[in-house]
């Protein structure tokens, strides 16, 4: 249409025009498009590209990628990624906004955020800096406090940042994350990739920990390491058939919000991390032994405890010597080292190995944290270390592998790796194996019991619940010597023993003695009752109802316990 | 004047007028309410203006105060002034803005085009004393005077050019035989080597388009018009060789390389607010972009307002420009058709390039949003500018419709 008015010699004005016309309306439509042009690629901003700016709202200060949150058993949060408030001002924006009075400002600023004084704050907004932190990771409450006072100098940063809303609750097993976004220690390490992966951001990772029992742990845990003046604690409570860990706890503690202000010892899990002798507790592994391996036939069998045990140079001595022949039960009862040494020289090298190895003790715990202590494993078997290592001398295991061993002991006779992960109640692990009868097992709960009814453990005698266990306190080995003036005081212990469900291991590192102990630190006189006020905190919270009527029928096992005539009823 | 007669009533045409008036009782009966027949000056301006126009451009220089208001802390809190600066000056160049671009909208066409001519010659004058007298600001020297009182001369000279242009190439409907084209070429060339000088590569750009259409528009033969776009292209090329700022510019554009923080900082401000927005004052992306009251404001209304209001922002310069295009096809007069045609394509040109670039669909230059960035040369040329177009469009209410219109439709 344009090219025809080419042809025409003569154009007239309103050839021309009409031309000019046709060429308004191209330009019309071209310019139409250039708009259409940018209203289809906002449009493509919105529905293609718009979704995904969140991940890039912050680039230069946020190196936190998106976390899954961590929950407890009962999906209470652990850990949470929030995004965390800074609070700054820009002095030299204040002095020309000339909005509020730098004097009145700097009583506000007194008043809500008290680390400074009033004078030190009129000098900071008088002073010709162009921006001054506040506060670093503020409430937002405080930032709320902050911005009603509408100055547009105080500027409110916000950075994505993670959250442990427990505090210091279960610190050693969630663990933390660094500057870099990644976890460092705890669950936070071991699950890092299904914590970061995108596709599963909308699910958290559920703990098998139980974050009421944890604290009802940790509370007994502290109050008792106050009281005897210990060094540290550590304590374990295990579903004895699933094998996952309900509460861990270690003391000292940290705060994973604010690791800054910690002991650097308090970072170390004892319950996973450090190995222990853990002393007596050891008795009863040995005692199952020889009754799966016949070489206790029956639990009237009586042993010489008349005088020390002589091996060569060594003495085996009782601390509680009865100074007679004892069986089976008066062995638990007054935890003989002497009768237990016997045993365990009667079952050998061998027979004490493969236990030991049945229970995983020449292997790190099996749990899912990367702080694992390697046990420390005898180099030679004498016939010392065999009778030591019966009664928990000689070798050193960590918490965790003790609460899995006792797990065992009652549960039917199956060994199971622990685990903190939230699991089904019929859930068997792999790797599960059986290391003695449901018979014997059957006879090791009420063997464990009477140590509670009749012996050492008296005082974790929680009533109702059918406690049963075994105290042990050891010398403290260190730096490959004994040291005798030092102890680990030990309770290993399950509940209810008619239909065990929970094991529980508690420890004491170094307990002082006082007055009302009658200057014990043994784990009877400390460890125990810790343990018995733990499981009457935690055992409602399980569903184990406490019923003072019911019992393990112990009859035939206290007749073979000799009583002193004068206590005889 | 060549154009008088052009402008005088056709007696024809108001006959027709008049007939048609006949027919329509109830649009009389209005026309009395609102005392269409009172031949004040105000009643006259009033009953020819196109008013819905009017009516887009408050639209425009409403949500530019809104915008500039929601830009002015964050630009502020960079360059450590006060949060309301910007707004507060913003406010005081709408201030003389507006009247501005009313009364010029209330001027005789013809006053107008003289005044225009006039305009022209200061502005370019003003122009040739950029490089000896100019202030430097941010390493480009394009202002004339200092502090408040600085004024931007090729802003104030773009539509004053138009009209120029415009007039100058409305010879060729009388007679082609002038050589009206060299001559107004020599002024483009003299602008655009003044231009790229300062350096101000959109303007120049802004220009060179305003110039070529009028070209087009006055009816140049094809194969010129496709020799004009060809030296528009070679000469975008040159630019890219020979102009290191355009180079980096056009490189980060397409390879992603070099500095592209201001683009990416925009982006992410353009999609902050999602469809609907963060809401107003609620925008974070904005304190980390440079030149948000300027060439980035569109993406403020991004973040604060939504992709919403930016399609409603495109829609609204989408609307003004074809109602301007499609009054022109039925305008009669070629300088009118010109001038009008031009000042709008100044208009939506420089609209369309300024949002093309921050939805990166062009590369980064310095260009306003017309009307809605903030800048006092920019807001006060962008009024004369539009007075110039309100005025040129100005029609008789009374009038038919131009006869070309229905001729054009027959073919």
């Amino acid at each position: 249409m344009i090219t025809r008015f080419k042809s025409k010699k003569a154009l007239s004005s309103t050839d021309i025009l009409t031309n000019s016309h046709i060429r308004l309306m191209v330009l019309l439509i071209i310019f139409c498009f250039g708009i259409a042009g940018v209203i289809a690629k906002l449009v493509w901003l919105v529905f293609i590209t718009g979704w995904g700016v969140e991940e890039r709202r912050h680039p230069p200060v946020a190196p936190l990628q998106a976390r899954a949150d961590i929950v407890d058993r009962n999906g209470r949060t652990l850990a949470r990624t929030i995004d965390v408030w800074s609070i700054g001002i820009h002095p030299r924006t204040l002095q020309a906004n000339h909005i509020s009075d730098p004097d009145i400002l700097a009583a506000n600023l007194a008043a809500l955020l008290p680390e400074r004084t009033a004078d030190e704050y009129r000098k900071i907004l008088r002073s010709n800096r162009s921006f001054v932190f506040l506060r670093r990771h503020a409430s937002p409450e405080l930032v709320r406090a902050l911005n009603m006072l509408g100055e547009p100098a105080i500027d409110f940063l916000h950075e994505p940042s993670r959250l442990y809303p427990e505090g210091t609750l279960c610190a050693h097993v969630i663990g933390w994350i660094g500057e870099d976004g990644h976890g460092q220690s705890g669950m936070e390490f071991s699950f890092d990739k299904e914590l970061t992966d995108p596709k599963r951001q909308s699910e958290p990772l559920a703990l098998s920990i139980d974050i009421r029992v944890q604290a009802a742990v940790e509370k007994s845990l502290a109050a008792a390491m106050q009281k005897y003046s210990a060094e540290g604690a550590s304590a374990i409570v295990l579903d004895v058939d699933t094998g996952e860990v309900l509460a861990m706890a270690s003391l000292p503690n940290f705060n994973p919000n604010d690791r800054s202000s910690s002991d650097p010892t308090a970072f170390d899990n004892k319950a996973t991390l450090s190995v222990y002798e853990l002393g007596s507790t050891f008795k009863p592994l040995t005692m199952a032994t020889a009754l799966q391996d016949g070489v206790v036939t029956s639990l009237a069998k009586r042993y010489d405890a008349t005088e020390p045990l002589a091996v060569g140079r060594f003495h085996i001595h009782d601390e509680h010597a009865q100074k007679r022949w004892l069986d089976v039960p008066e062995t638990l009862v007054h935890s003989s080292n002497i009768v237990t040494a016997r045993i365990a020289d009667e079952l050998g090298p061998e027979r004490m190995q493969a236990m030991f190895r049945n229970l995983n003790f020449d292997h790190r715990p099996a749990i899912e944290l990367a702080a694992k202590g390697r046990p420390i494993w005898p180099a030679y078997w004498a016939r010392t270390t065999v009778m030591t290592t019966g009664y928990g001398h000689g070798i050193a295991v960590t918490p965790l592998h003790l609460t899995s061993a006792y797990a065992a002991l009652v549960n039917g006779g199956v060994w199971r790796p622990a685990t903190l992960l939230k699991r089904n109640p019929d859930y068997r692990p792999d790797g599960s194996r059986q290391i003695i009868s449901g018979q014997n097992s059957a006879t090791m709960r009420r063997l464990l019991r009477l140590v509670v009814t009749d012996g050492t453990g008296r005082k974790a005698n929680a009533p109702g619940f059918r406690v049963g266990g075994k105290t042990g306190t050891a010398d403290k080995a260190e730096k490959g010597r004994y040291n005798h003036g030092a102890r680990i005081s030990t309770f290993a212990a399950a509940f209810p023993m008619d239909t065990p469900r929970y094991a529980i291991v508690a420890m004491l590192d170094n307990p002082q003695g006082i007055a009302e102990t009658g200057g014990y630190a043994t784990a009877g006189m400390v460890t125990a009752p810790m343990v018995g006020d733990i499981v009457q905190h935690i055992g409602p919270l399980l569903g184990v109802i406490p019923d003072p009527k019911r019992d393990l029928d112990l009859t035939d096992l206290r007749a073979l316990l000799w009583k002193p005539a004068a206590k005889k009823e | 004047m060549g154009s008088m007669h052009h402008s005088r009533p056709d007696p024809a045409k108001e006959l027709a007028g008049t007939e048609r008036r006949k027919g329509k009782t109830r649009e009389d009966a209005k026309n009395q309410r609102f005392g269409r027949a009172d031949r004040s000056a105000f009643g006259r301006w009033f009953w020819e203006i196109d008013r819905f126009q009017l009516f887009l451009i408050s639209l425009l220089i409403a949500v530019g105060i809104i915008a500039v208001a929601a830009a002015s802390p964050a630009i502020s809190a960079q360059e450590g002034k006060p949060a309301f600066y910007y707004f507060t000056r913003q406010i005081f160049w709408c201030a003389i803005g507006i009247p501005v671009m009313i009364g010029i909208s209330m001027a005789p066409k013809d006053l107008a085009r003289r005044a225009c001519i006039l305009g022209a010659a200061i502005c370019f004058f003003l122009l040739l004393l950029v490089p000896f007298l100019g202030v430097e600001v941010n390493g480009a020297k394009r202002w004339l005077g200092f502090g408040m009182f600085k004024i931007q001369p090729s802003e104030f000279l773009k539509p004053f050019f138009v009209v120029t242009m415009a007039w100058l190439l409305s010879f060729r409907f009388k007679d082609k035989s002038l050589p009206v084209i060299p001559i107004s070429m020599i002024f483009v060339i003299i602008i655009g080597a003044l231009l790229m000088k300062q350096p101000d590569f959109g303007q120049t750009v802004i220009f060179g388009t305003v110039w070529l259409i009028l070209l087009i528009l006055s009816g140049i033969p094809i194969l010129w018009m496709i020799g004009l776009g060809a030296l528009g292209f070679i000469g975008v090329l040159a630019a890219y060789q020979f102009y290191s700022v355009a180079h980096t510019r056009i490189d980060a554009f397409l390879n992603g390389t070099g500095d592209h923080y201001h683009v990416d900082r925009a982006m992410a401000t353009l999609t902050n607010g999602g469809f609907v927005g963060v809401g107003p004052g609620s925008g974070i992306e904005k304190f980390r972009l440079p030149e948000a009251h300027n060439d980035y404001i569109f993406s403020v209304i991004g973040e604060e307002f939504g992709l919403l209001a930016c399609i409603i922002i495109a829609l609204i310069y989408g609307t003004i420009v074809i109602r301007v295009f499609r009054r022109l096809l039925g305008e009669d007069n070629g300088f009118l058709l010109l001038a009008s045609a031009g000042l709008a394509t100044q208009f939506g040109l420089q609209a369309l390039i300024n949002m093309a670039v921050n939805v990166q669909l062009l590369p980064s230059k310095g260009m306003t949003l017309p009307f809605i960035s903030y800048g006092g040369s920019s807001l006060v040329a962008m009024s004369i500018g539009f007075g110039l177009l309100l005025a040129f469009t100005r029609r008789n209410p009374y009038l038919a419709r131009s006869t070309y219109l229905p001729k054009w439709q027959q073919k």
